[in-house]
């Protein structure tokens, strides 16, 4: 920063304070919902940028309408419908009015988020960290085939040498290596964690999940995914759906999928538990199943068995069991009082309960804060 | 003459762009270009502006929000000018020779249009200093108070920045007699506010019981608002005009024919309108292009005009077809926005009414001393678009803060009559046939009728 507007440094430390929560609380009320996933599509993703908005006079709900530009019949529908339209009153009076939409590579996404939510990196467990596949010709050796000579090195040392030696002439500078001066590249091999793993997302599709509760879970599993992404390099993703019976589903059909009928929890883990014997075994994966429902189990019966599951079979094979409940104008939300009573201290569950958008952020902490 | 720390290429390209802008007629204070890094142009945007402001978050936010922006790659600015003598702009180090000289041409105009836009004749030319002071103040305020305590009466302030009357400065400079008295008294206000007023935070000024050190904050927080105000009223004039001369300075001669192409793909993204928005570069420009089909005298627009009166004279039938003006409007079972109509008045109705005032509210105060008890009552001239009501009654009980008794305001929801009072407890909203009445009967002086007429309940 220049000499002339240094103190902005002051300002701007001064206002991630209070979206932080360390300052003038009074403001926290104002800060704007920060949406992680605005709209995702083509590529396109909108990043949040705190902001704080004071309330002023202002025109409300009533005025829909506004003047545009372009062509189109009266009756069709403006292109780019979303943003807000502009009326000339509301055009770019300061920069930046709109939320940011930024395209965004995920590899990048993922730092941002790690970041945003200053996530810890994940640590490997078990005894399978390492693999020999990294490795690069960053050493340096005495011995060594021709083409990897390293032509500077070489000819330091001959010139370090000749100077040493007397026979270095400043006016006829001539430096001859010999056998003794040559060097070589050398493959460093470098530890790389072993990178394997799979997500098993487990979905409640019942009548009482509606539109706005998938998207929630759409957004958070878009985000765990893309996290998880950036930890191991092969990561394979498995969606299931339950009902009152659990069945293996493709992404698209996870996410559009609309069931109804009861709740049977305990019909998911078991097919969870199957998959975890017979193709991704702990021993070769890092295994991370999710669970996302309004908390509405069928009977308390079918709860006990599914903490049975979680307890005896489940839990040892994974590295973090996650249990997000989204909450619904129907859902009681009691599975998530029983998972908490039964597993509250124990480190490898993480349960959140999500009431609407703005609070993926928390529930995100709550998943992959732990670093498992 | 141009100032400021350019030199070589940038200072003769600065000179040339000023001997053009003189050939063809404009005419503008000393313009001193700084050529700075992006981040330094961010940090001086997010401060309106200016280099030194007094400490606050919201400077941070701003700053915090363009510095994102340009990281990611989504916004960068390409010019910052603020009116001052002289008249100072920046141009961002990063940008190419071409973009360079566009901003310059573009500065050229909107220098010419802070001289002789009436507008622009009563603010304060000295802004760079005064912004200096007001912030060595506001800091020897906070080392007094506490910085909490300070930002904290700031933030209820400059919440109320927009209840000035936005005619105010203009109607007071015409008031006073001009050379003298000017003299004598630079920042002329009447001693008195008189009732019925828009100028509510000038009234508080005057009459609130607030102890000295938050009377001088809110005289610096209307004197900075005032300063701004112009900018907000010529918002579509002011970048009409800038951008009309750009274009034309730069295809005049001012650009290589090597750089066409470049200044091309600029200067259409720069006045390009997203589909179904309007663009204010675009507008403004289109209405001067009008203007001057029409044989109009360009010079004497710029003068009198503001974004209102601008549209108002220029917009009409053939103005709309060519620009393929259209209203949009909410479609209430789908709830998507649809094209409306495209009768030009009605387009040119919504264009006006979403510029007039500012594109504020229109809250007036009518009584100091309601019903004998000390209380302000406040008017929203209703125009048809509601008060949005639970940040409206926020800014009601701001207003008690500072006031210290209670405050009632009227406004209509839905055409029914609402009246939201804050006293020492709370703030409520209660339903009011007396506020309906008020607001549809004419009340005090200065009133809008209702444009329906219906009975009141």
């Amino acid at each position: 920063m220049g000499q002339r507007v240094w103190r902005m440094e002051r300002d701007r430390a001064r206002f991630k304070d209070i979206v932080k929560g360390r300052l003038r609380e009074d403001l926290r009320r104002y800060l704007s919902s920060s949406e992680l996933l605005g709209r995702q599509g083509q590529d396109v993703i909108s990043i949040p940028v705190p902001a704080i908005e004071l309330p002023r006079f202002r025109f409300g709900s009533n005025q829909g309408r506004g003047v545009g530009q372009g062509s189109g019949e009266p009756g069709q529908a403006l292109s780019g419908e979303g943003r807000p339209g502009g009326g000339a009153g509301s055009a770019g009076e300061r920069p930046g009015e709109h939320p940011l939409e930024v395209e965004v590579e995920l590899e990048e996404l993922a730092k941002l988020l790690g970041e945003e939510l200053e996530l810890p990196n994940i640590q490997p467990r078990g005894d399978r960290e390492l693999n020999t596949d990294g490795s690069k010709y960053t050493g340096i050796r005495s011995r060594g085939p021709r083409s990897l000579r390293h032509f500077r090195r070489t000819f330091k040392r001959a010139l370090v040498r000749s100077i040493a030696e007397g026979t270095y002439d400043r006016d006829r500078p001539r430096v001859v290596p010999i056998d003794i001066d040559e060097r070589f590249r050398a493959r460093r091999t470098k530890p790389k964690p072993e990178s394997s793993a799979v997500i098993v997302h487990m979905m409640d599709v019942s009548g009482s999940m509606g539109r706005e509760q998938k998207e929630v879970v759409r957004i958070k599993a878009f985000w765990i995914d893309t996290w998880l992404r950036s930890q191991y390099r092969n990561l394979e993703v498995v969606y299931i759906v339950h009902d009152a019976v659990a069945k293996v589903v493709d992404q698209d059909t996870f996410f559009r999928v609309r069931e109804s009928g009861g709740t049977k929890i305990s019909s998911a883990y078991e097919l969870c538990l199957r998959l975890l014997r017979e193709r991704y075994r702990p021993e070769d994966w890092n295994v991370y199943p999710f669970h996302y429902s309004d908390g509405d189990n069928w009977s308390a019966r079918d709860t006990e068995r599914c903490l049975n599951i979680l307890r005896d079979d489940l839990l040892p094979r994974v590295n973090q069991f996650c249990y997000g409940q989204v909450k619904s104008s129907y859902g009681s939300g009691q599975f998530k009082k029983d998972l908490d009573t039964a597993f509250g201290s124990d480190e490898r569950v993480a349960s959140y309960s999500v009431a609407g958008r703005e609070e993926i952020p928390e529930a995100l902490i709550a998943f992959l804060g732990k670093g498992r | 003459m141009v100032g400021g720390n350019l030199s070589g290429r940038l200072a003769y390209e600065a000179a040339r762009a000023e001997d053009a802008a003189r050939g063809v007629g404009l005419d503008f204070f000393e313009v001193h270009f700084e050529l700075l890094d992006a981040r330094d142009v961010n940090a001086i945007a997010a401060y309106g502006g200016f280099p030194t402001r007094y400490p606050s978050w919201r400077f941070g936010m701003d700053f915090e929000r363009l510095q994102k922006g340009y990281g990611y790659g989504l916004s960068k600015i390409y010019e910052l000018v603020i009116n001052n003598d002289p008249t100072i702009a920046y141009l961002v180090r990063s940008n190419s020779l071409m973009e360079q000289k566009l901003v310059m041409a573009h500065v050229m105009g909107h220098a010419d249009f802070f001289k002789h836009n009436v507008w622009f004749g009563p603010t304060e030319r000295r802004m760079v200093e005064r912004m200096n002071q007001h912030a060595e103040r506001v800091r020897d305020l906070i080392a007094e108070h506490g910085q909490d305590t300070v930002e904290r009466f700031l933030d209820s302030a400059l919440a109320l920045e927009s209840l000035q009357d936005p005619f105010g400065p203009l109607r007071r400079t015409q008031r006073a007699e001009r050379a003298l008295e000017r003299a004598l008294r630079p920042f002329s206000r009447p001693s008195e506010v008189a009732l019925p007023t828009f100028d509510l935070l000038p009234f508080l000024i005057e009459r609130a019981p607030l102890e000295a050190y938050e009377r001088e904050l809110l005289r610096i927080v209307a004197a900075e608002a005032e300063y701004f105000l112009p900018q907000r009223l010529t918002k579509i004039i002011n970048e009409g005009w800038a951008s009309f001369w750009h274009s034309r300075l730069l295809t005049g001669g001012l650009l290589d024919a090597s750089e066409i192409v470049d200044f091309a793909d600029c200067h259409s993204g720069a006045t390009a309108a997203a589909p179904g928005q309007l663009n204010p570069y675009k507008l403004g420009i289109e209405l001067f292009r009008h203007a001057e089909r029409c044989g109009e005298d360009l010079f004497r627009l710029r003068r009198i005009h503001n974004d209102v009166s601008f549209v108002d004279a220029l917009v009409d039938a053939e103005f709309a077809a060519q620009n393929q003006l259209f209203l949009w409007g909410r479609n209430g079972r789908t709830g998507r926005k649809e094209i409306v109509e495209r009768d030009w008045r009605a387009v040119k109705a919504e264009l006006l009414q979403g510029l007039t005032w500012g594109g504020q509210p229109r809250i007036e105060l009518v009584d100091g001393d309601f019903e004998g008890t000390g209380a302000l009552l406040l008017v929203h001239r209703h125009d048809g678009r509601d008060l949005k009501l639970d940040e409206a009654s926020e800014q009601v009980r701001t207003l008690h803060g500072l006031w210290r008794a209670p405050v009632r305001l009227y406004t209509l929801q839905e055409g029914d009559g609402r009246v939201i009072v804050a006293d020492g407890v709370d703030v409520r909203v209660f339903d009011s046939t007396k506020a309906k009445r008020f607001l549809d009967g004419g009340g005090a002086a200065g009133t809008t009728p209702s444009e329906t007429g219906r009975s009141s309940a």
